[in-house]
């Protein structure tokens, strides 16, 4: 599903600096991983360019089987909206849209009639437990309201990958492992998932570990399938 | 429809964000129309106090000639006649509005009254030449003057000599030579002269009096704008009517020629310094308005990018973006425009009553009644309207630019 070879990125500014330093991945259809890092090891910027929100200097990135590479605004906007679901640490709602406004919007960018998005957006909102909150702004929600009205958001236009960049950052540790629930849950329906973290109770509860340190791959840690843990405490 | 709907909602849900804006736009139109009404009311009142001077007049007067002309002796008189009035009317260069002037002397009488009075036999174009400063009733009309009615306009002086504090004038019948004129008006006149006078129409005076040689006659011009152009212009009216009556062009005393040039070309220089006054600081208002619409619209646009990135992310294409906010802007640019320009419009009208009614009651002298001319305000409102779109594109742009993820971030 995400393939990438020899990925550099480097930020031109008073100093240059080099981010990723020819980075391999594979990442199959279905899988569920984690990438690992500390502050400034490149992690973010992995998920950006995954994202297509981002984009890269060398090598090549195919999405999909499709090669990802000098898209043009409108293009990158489609992949974006037909490939991918973004789940933000920051939750990236729009504040002046109701919860459900918020879950269709990635639809009304699709096309799809007013109604029917509003039904969809329903759907996943109930999925979620929102139903009751689907006429509520942001600022009216908690935050792991927030983090499952955008998880429902991610979700609506049934994306081939979902890419969440520290989902539960901003939750406490409660929030946290039933936020991890629903995204295991969301997994097993066979969603690629590719998840930033730099917390360890967080990588426990995915398939793969990827470990980058200073813009590279430093190692990639398996878990094993029957054992993965629930349990570890998050925080 | 669902655009529509989208830029609604959005307009609505940030009603602090759609109000401020609008309420930028909205002042810097209506201070625009006001002060720019206010400016406007001052040169009206300039140009009412030289208003005598405002126009380029011209008297031609007949004489006695001094040089013996094809066979023609000296000290003969050149009167005018109508051939003259119709060489003014359809050949002469720049002339503007004719009257011819003949007068007659007598007694007026009303009741057991009289008073020595001057009749002037005027067309109702002389009242524009010579601005008579009507104070009561009418002044004469093109009707008076076709069916050779039997009206007058008598000034100030005569009014006082000939009727009681109590009584109306207007209306009354004045005897002169044993001829009953009905009042119809009353003007400022002379101040100074000793007896009365009374314009009454040209026709009529001329059939009464029997004349067909006219003592004066007078016009306006247009299209003399120097000291140059007016000397030049004298000349080539003494070598037509030289030619017209026969005399010598170079003989100066066959007929007077008098202008008012100086004090005209003095007048042009005051209104055109006020007008070019009243154009600065309009343009700086615009210029202010436009800085002030530009700011808010820039602004609320760099609020908005972290939507912009969000809306990016979920895969807005950049042009669906642009598109609702530059729609956004120009609707809301153009309803508060629209009603700034209306308020501004409203206010410098009531103003411009409220002045008229204190005028009327003599408390002020000075006659400043604001106008705004439409077509300007509307050329204003249409220019920071499209200033103010401009200036949310442009940002909007940019932001649409970036990388989503850049924009996301923007703090």
């Amino acid at each position: 599903m995400i393939r990438l070879q020899n990925i550099n990125k480097t930020y031109f500014g008073a100093q240059p600096l080099h981010v990723l330093k020819g980075i391999n991945l594979h990442v199959e259809e279905g899988e569920m991983v984690s990438i690992m890092g500390a502050s400034g090891s490149g992690k973010s910027t992995l998920l950006n360019i995954l994202g297509i929100l981002d984009n890269y200097d060398s090598g090549d990135y195919h999405l999909n089987g499709k090669l990802v590479k000098d898209l043009s605004e409108n293009e990158a906007a489609d992949v974006r909206n037909r490939t991918i679901g973004f789940i933000f640490q920051s939750f990236n709602l729009i504040p002046f849209k109701t919860a459900m406004e918020n879950v269709a919007l990635p639809l009304y960018y699709q096309n799809v009639s007013r109604k029917k998005r509003n039904q969809l957006a329903m759907d996943y909102l109930e999925r979620f437990g929102l139903k009751e909150w689907a006429d509520h702004y942001p600022n009216e929600l908690s935050g792991g309201q927030k983090q499952r009205v955008s998880m429902a958001r991610a979700l609506v236009t049934q994306p081939k990958v979902i890419l969440a960049d520290e989902p539960t950052g901003a939750l406490d540790s409660k929030t946290s492992a039933e936020v991890m629930q629903i995204l295991r849950e969301v997994h097993q329906t066979g969603i690629t998932m590719v998840i930033v973290t730099h917390e360890r109770g967080i990588a426990l509860r995915t398939d793969k570990i990827i470990h980058l340190k200073d813009g590279v791959i430093e190692n990639i840690e398996t878990n094993d399938p029957g054992l993965i843990d629930f349990n570890t405490e998050i925080k | 429809m669902d655009f529509w709907r989208e830029i609604f909602m959005a307009l609505s849900r940030n009603k602090l964000r759609t109000f401020l804006t609008g309420f930028a736009i909205s002042w810097g139109i209506f201070i625009l129309i006001v002060l720019l009404a206010a400016g406007n009311g001052i040169v009206n009142a300039v140009s009412e106090e030289f208003s005598d001077q405002s126009k380029n007049v011209y008297s031609l007067y007949g004489g006695e000639t001094s040089i013996p002309f094809k066979g023609h002796g000296t000290n003969r008189n050149i009167w005018f006649n109508d051939k003259d009035i119709r060489f003014l009317e359809t050949e002469a260069k720049h002339v503007d509005l004719v009257s011819p002037f003949i007068y007659t002397g007598g007694f007026a009488y009303y009741g057991d009254k009289s008073c020595n009075v001057t009749l002037n036999g005027v067309r109702p174009v002389y009242h524009s030449i010579s601005n008579t400063d009507l104070l009561k009733g009418r002044l004469l009309n093109e009707l008076d003057e076709k069916n050779s009615e039997k009206v007058t306009v008598i000034d100030e002086a005569l009014q006082k000599h000939l009727f009681d504090e109590g009584t109306a004038p207007i209306g009354q019948f004045i005897i002169v030579n044993g001829i009953a004129y009905k009042v119809v008006g009353v003007y400022e006149g002379d101040p100074n002269s000793s007896g009365g006078s009374a314009l009454v129409p040209f026709s009529t005076l001329k059939k009464i009096t029997h004349q067909s040689d006219y003592w004066m006659l007078r016009f306006t011009t247009k299209g003399l704008e120097t000291k140059e152009d007016n000397e030049a212009y004298t000349e080539y009216l003494r070598t037509q009517l030289a030619h017209l009556h026969e005399f010598d062009p170079d003989d100066r005393s066959a007929v007077y020629i008098r202008s008012n040039m100086e004090e005209y070309l003095q007048a042009m220089k005051i209104f055109n310094t006020l007008e070019l006054f009243i154009w600065i600081i309009g343009f700086a208002m615009l210029a202010s308005g436009i800085v002030g619409v530009s700011n808010i619209m820039r602004i609320t646009v760099k609020e908005r990018t972290n939507e912009i990135g969000i809306r990016k992310a979920l895969g807005a294409k950049s042009r669906s973006i642009l598109a609702s906010i530059v729609t956004e802007s120009m609707l809301i640019t153009t309803i508060f425009g629209y009603l700034g320009m209306w308020l501004g419009m409203v206010v410098a009208e009531v103003a411009g009553n409220i002045l008229k009614t204190v005028q009327e009651s003599k408390t002020i002298q000075l006659n400043i009644v604001p106008t705004v001319d439409i077509r300007i305000v509307l050329m204003a409102t249409v220019l920071l309207i499209v200033c103010g779109v401009l200036a949310g594109f442009f940002p909007a742009r940019n932001a649409v630019r970036i990388k989503p993820i850049e924009a996301m971030n923007y703090r």
